[in-house]
């Protein structure tokens, strides 16, 4: 593994934004009782059976969320109506638009018509929604500020490529190629007792989200088991089958540990080097998996996640404490078609989410995983014929028996068109209010990442959070989202 | 007197140098487009001086091969030898290209017909898969191919996506790269943009104009990549592909959302050739072979403000065809495009990241090819491979030159190099499970950003010297181990290809004759243990242009050695096993 000059002391000594002395913020970590002392950390994990695991659905082209949750309440919705034209979904028609039990502060809301699964999870405090959240460098409150050059805005925003990136790095004003979970790795790692193995596991190969610093990703997929995960080897009908599978596969090793000038030659050879140190663990893991009993659709998100709550449930094996799971659920960006495409789609991920929560309760591990959905934004809340285009602020799921389900956070915004400070085009695109930095640093903070951490794992942090070492006041409005609080 | 000091300087500063293997090849010491090798008769009098100027030795010249091809075997190298690379070139720009994949697609619904005397039972989903292979594997003109191939990760269209399941639809569109890899990008992007394939892909058929009435507004998915992707990219560039700077220091966005929207308004009004309402879809799958007609009720009507301060103006009557061709022609002749466009290819055959100077020195051809034409591809693709840094010795010696070999066409070389052949001579290759081994083939990237990004950096002394290296996006312990695994199948065990039944019942005996094998018999005579070196300098020579090390041979021998030698089986297994060896090393898979 390539060591790069950060060590842990290293991020203690600059931490400044998120020191200690910070006001709502701090008290929001106190009362989760979640500051660890760095140095008690790794010895305390090790055998106290703790264990948390962070799951990130991308769900890649920018799905549109303002068709997943929408407002009901009849000022809302009107202007939801009037707004969406033809892609509006009919409230009073179940099949479009399933009530949400409950209001939240005196509006009601429904999510869409094929997510029965998710109102369940949601109706069992199982699953929240985040409103309006996106990809932020620092806060943006109204239409003025937008134009304005006084704010800075997320690089290439409405791009595909740059949004996507950022949902995955939360540092929008950079092309930045580590993501938040690489480096909480960075700084997480370690509390994993089996070295070689990456505390990242992606069912979709290579991703930002995933890559870290010092660390890479392990990559699987949903079909990779005990037979396949490592190198072919020879018929076990050979006499000496054994024998020359090590010298072949000794030769490989030998061949990728040599010392390279070239930085490509170096860089595959590690990556290869890397791969192959893992295989006999994870061959020794994926022997050891117990079939579930709850099934799985025959979806590769489902399957996907399937795999995941395997791997979960032979953690051990893998001398994992803390984990996180990457997939892709692609083909999100309807330009064209979207309504049919989401009542395909739509029921292909909240099966899979339910699914996904049925087997960790199967194999006892609800409590300790958390699940959320990202996307590179939302989309145009205008119509462009029979889809919408590419947009901002927009919203997300968060699943676990961990959070406050059952709750829509963050303010969902007005869909009008006109007289909206928060809408900035013709077409509707939506300011978030919430950044993907707020929504991850709870998610570092529940997965074990100390306050002191938070400034290397989320540099934009203190955008957010009026804390001693934060250079300028923010908005009353930003603050910790509320999701672990109880 | 140039070419004696060149010789001089070379002789004395090259010794020592690995890009030196045992024949002496000259670096081109300022003398462009011509290959310069030392005499070295007693171990190749290949290389001797001839009076077309001085030839590529064998190794340089499968290093212009692995640049120019998707892949080429031993009788190619020693040909470019013979040829030097600029006639070879030349050749290859002069020769005719193959029967379009449309037409092969087309004769296999024949073959369907005439068997079942129906197209019922076609398995259509195939075709464009066999047409491809097909295709690659019958004809010579290599480089067009790989230009194509090159161009086809640029201008991305993908069967992930909407064809439903025409074939039509991807080899059609395949056909304009093959067609055009030596032809003008302009005609390039004028032939993408009226291709069903991408204004099904990027959503603009049936897309109709702004009806505020209804909040309705042009879609803007095309005009969005277009610009981000096909032509200027998303900063303002200088003509060495680096980045103009404001006054601040910060990068210059070539465009905004505005302009965004402007653009959507031109691709309004296209639709199906064949359709009889505005929002209808495709007929058939044969709807794919015309180009997108524009219905002017349907297209935006009115002024257009197109990037740099340029106008369509308000047609009267509305002339859609009109606004398109000035839009293309306002992007085509950004002056984005030559660095931009150019910075793509090299990376695509040559190295993943080019200096300054060599964009700079393509970019200028693309400007103008010399005879005041912009965008000429032919002139364009000469400029990547002559130049200096794809074929000196000082480039190959650079800690940071190279690429990683892209996947794909590491397997299309494998079949290349070992001469796969079919009973019939047809080629069929479904490439499904081998896509599975390393999530690459052509036409199938996730998304309209490719397969992967030409600025992705992987962790590590790439990013911490703050280059790029494109290729590494698909490279994880996934495609790592589906990479070795997939050597073991197609090598060890003899399945090279995927082929299955073109339409429901046809018989085994018609198709196993279509089934690749590789040929390892040339090879075969060198596994003794005390001649397996000759084995590997072989082998060496024709997958990786004699670049790998005697460290790695001595690794990969010394494997070798422990197997058994005695039969025809084990000889084989021997060659078999050297070249999975080898085609796992580092030294193969970065290609420099």
């Amino acid at each position: 593994m390539t060591k790069k000059s950060i060590s842990r002391r290293a991020f203690i000594g600059q931490a400044s934004c998120a020191a200690l002395g910070s006001t709502a913020f701090l008290s929001s970590v106190l009362n989760m009782g979640l500051i660890n002392t760095l140095a008690a950390r790794p010895h305390i994990i090790q055998n106290s059976g703790d264990y948390k695991a962070i799951v990130c659905i991308l769900l890649a082209g920018g799905a549109d969320t303002h068709n997943v949750l929408i407002p009901t309440t009849t000022s809302d919705y009107n202007h939801y109506l009037a707004t969406r034209g033809n892609l509006a979904l009919d409230k009073d028609n179940p099949s479009e638009v399933l009530a949400l039990p409950g209001t939240v502060g005196d509006k009601t809301y429904g999510i869409h018509g094929r997510m029965n699964r998710v109102l369940d999870l949601y109706t069992q405090q199982k699953l929240s929604f985040i409103a309006n959240i996106g990809t932020l460098v620092e806060p943006i409150s109204t239409k003025a500020e937008y134009q304005s050059n006084a704010k800075k805005l997320p690089l290439g925003l409405y791009s595909h490529s740059d949004q996507i990136m950022q949902w995955q790095t939360s540092v929008p004003q950079n092309r930045s190629a580590v993501g938040f979970a690489g480096r909480m790795a960075d700084i997480l790692h370690d509390m994993n007792t089996i070295p070689n193995v990456s505390m990242n596991i992606s069912l979709d190969g290579k991703n930002r989200f995933q890559t870290g610093n010092n660390y890479n990703e392990y990559s699987i997929k949903n079909n990779t088991d005990e037979n396949n995960v490592g190198f072919k080897g020879h018929p076990s009908w050979w006499s000496n089958s054994g024998a020359m599978n090590a010298v072949k596969n000794g030769a490989i090793n030998n061949m990728v540990e040599q010392e390279y000038s070239n930085i490509f030659h170096e860089t595959i050879g590690r990556l290869t080097q890397q791969t192959s140190e893992s295989i006999e663990i994870f061959e020794n893991a994926f022997a050891n998996v117990v079939p579930l009993q709850t099934s799985f659709s025959d979806t590769n998100i489902s399957l996907d996640l399937k795999k995941m709550a395997e791997v979960i449930s032979v953690r051990l094996r893998l001398g994992a404490n803390r984990q996180i799971f990457f997939t892709t659920f692609g083909g999100w960006d309807h330009h064209d078609d979207v309504l049919n495409q989401q009542n395909g789609m739509l029921p292909q991920l909240s099966n899979a989410m339910a699914e996904f929560q049925d087997a960790l309760e199967e194999i006892g591990m609800a409590d300790d995983v958390v699940t959320l959905t990202i996307s590179d934004f939302a989309r145009t809340l205008t119509s462009n014929g029979t889809g919408s285009d590419h947009a901002w602020g927009g919203n997300q799921m968060i699943m676990g028996n961990a959070i406050n389900g059952g709750r829509i956070f963050g303010e969902y915004p007005s869909l009008a068109i006109d007289n909206n400070e928060l809408n900035v085009s013709d077409r509707g695109r939506i300011i978030p209010q919430i950044s993907v930095d707020e929504l991850y640093a709870e998610l570092a903070l529940w997965f074990g990442a100390s306050p002191n951490d938070l400034d290397y794992i989320l540099p934009n942090l203190c955008n957010f959070y009026s804390t001693s070492g934060c250079p300028a006041p923010v908005p009353a409005n930003y603050g910790p989202i509320g999701i672990f609080a109880s | 007197m140039r070419i004696s000091l060149c010789l001089y300087f070379f002789l004395v500063f090259s010794i020592g140098l690995w890009c030196q293997p045992d024949t002496v090849v000259i670096g081109f010491g300022g003398f462009e487009s011509v290959a310069i090798s030392s005499s070295d008769p007693a171990s190749n009098p290949r290389s001797t001086l001839d009076q077309s100027g001085y030839l590529p030795n064998e190794n340089a010249a499968a290093r212009f091969l692995s640049q120019a091809t998707l892949g080429y075997s031993l009788s190619n190298i020693v040909e470019v030898t013979h040829t030097g690379i600029e006639d070879w070139i030349d050749a290859q720009l002069a020769m005719p290209i193959g029967t379009d994949l449309t037409s092969i697609v087309q004769g296999y619904l024949d073959e369907t017909f005439s068997a079942l005397g129906t197209y019922d039972g076609a398995s259509r989903y195939l075709y464009w898969e066999y047409s491809w292979w097909q295709y690659h594997m019958t004809n010579d003109d290599l480089l067009r191919q790989r230009v194509a191939m090159a161009l086809s990760e640029i201008l991305v269209i993908s069967e992930k996506s909407n064809f439903g399941n025409s074939a039509f639809a991807l080899a059609d569109y395949y056909d304009i790269l093959l067609r055009n890899a030596f032809g003008n990008y302009r005609d390039i992007l004028q032939e993408v943009t009226y291709h069903p394939s991408m204004g099904v892909y990027l959503t603009y058929t049936g897309n109709p104009k702004t009806d505020v009435s209804q909040n309705r507004y042009p879609d803007e998915n095309y005009a969005r990549e277009i610009m981000q992707l096909f032509t200027i990219g998303l900063f303002e560039l200088n003509n060495d592909g680096t980045r103009k700077l404001d006054g601040e220091g910060q990068p210059i966005p070539t465009y905004d959302n505005d302009d965004i929207s402007e653009y959507s308004k031109v691709f309004t009004g296209l639709t199906w050739a064949d359709g009889n309402w505005f929002f209808g879809g495709a007929r058939n799958d044969t709807s794919y072979l015309s180009d997108l007609v524009m219905w002017e009720e349907y297209h935006e009507p009115g002024v257009k403000n197109l990037l740099r301060g340029e106008q369509i103006p308000d047609r009267n009557p509305v002339d859609g065809n009109a606004d398109i061709s000035d839009a293309l022609d306002n992007l085509f002749n950004h002056p984005n495009v030559g660095p931009f466009v150019s910075k793509l290819l090299i990376q695509r055959l040559v190295t993943s990241n080019p200096s300054p100077a060599y964009i700079n020195r393509v970019a200028n051809v693309f400007n103008d090819n010399g005879s005041g034409v912009r965008g000429d591809m032919a002139a364009v693709i000469k400029a990547i491979l002559l130049d200096e840094v794809a074929n000196n010795c000082n480039s190959a010696d650079d800690d940071t030159f190279g690429k990683l070999r892209e996947p794909f066409i590491r397997y299309f070389h494998i079949n290349k190099a070992f001469n796969a052949s079919t009973l019939s001579g047809e080629h069929k290759n479904v490439m499904r499970s081998i896509e599975r081994q390393f999530n690459q083939k052509p036409l199938s990237a996730p998304s309209v950003f490719n397969f992967f990004q030409p600025d992705y950096q992987p962790i590590g002394p790439i990013e911490e010297r703050n280059l790029v290296a494109p290729e590494f996006q698909i490279t994880d312990s996934q495609t790592i181990t589906g990479w070795i695994n997939g050597l073991y199948e197609w090598l060890i065990n003899e399945e090279v290809v995927d082929v299955w039944q073109i339409y429901d019942g046809e018989p085994e005996s018609n198709y196993l004759d279509e089934v690749s094998s590789l040929d390892f018999s040339p090879h075969i005579i060198y596994t003794n243990d005390d001649e397996i070196h000759i084995l590997l300098d072989r082998l060496n020579l024709i997958l990786a242009q004699g670049r790998i090390t005697d460290s790695t041979l001595a690794i990969i021998k010394n494997a070798l050695i422990q197997y058994d030698n005695e039969s025809a089986e084990d000889k084989e297994l021997r060659v078999k096993l050297a070249i999975y060896l080898i085609m796992s090393s580092p030294e193969y898979l970065i290609n420099r």
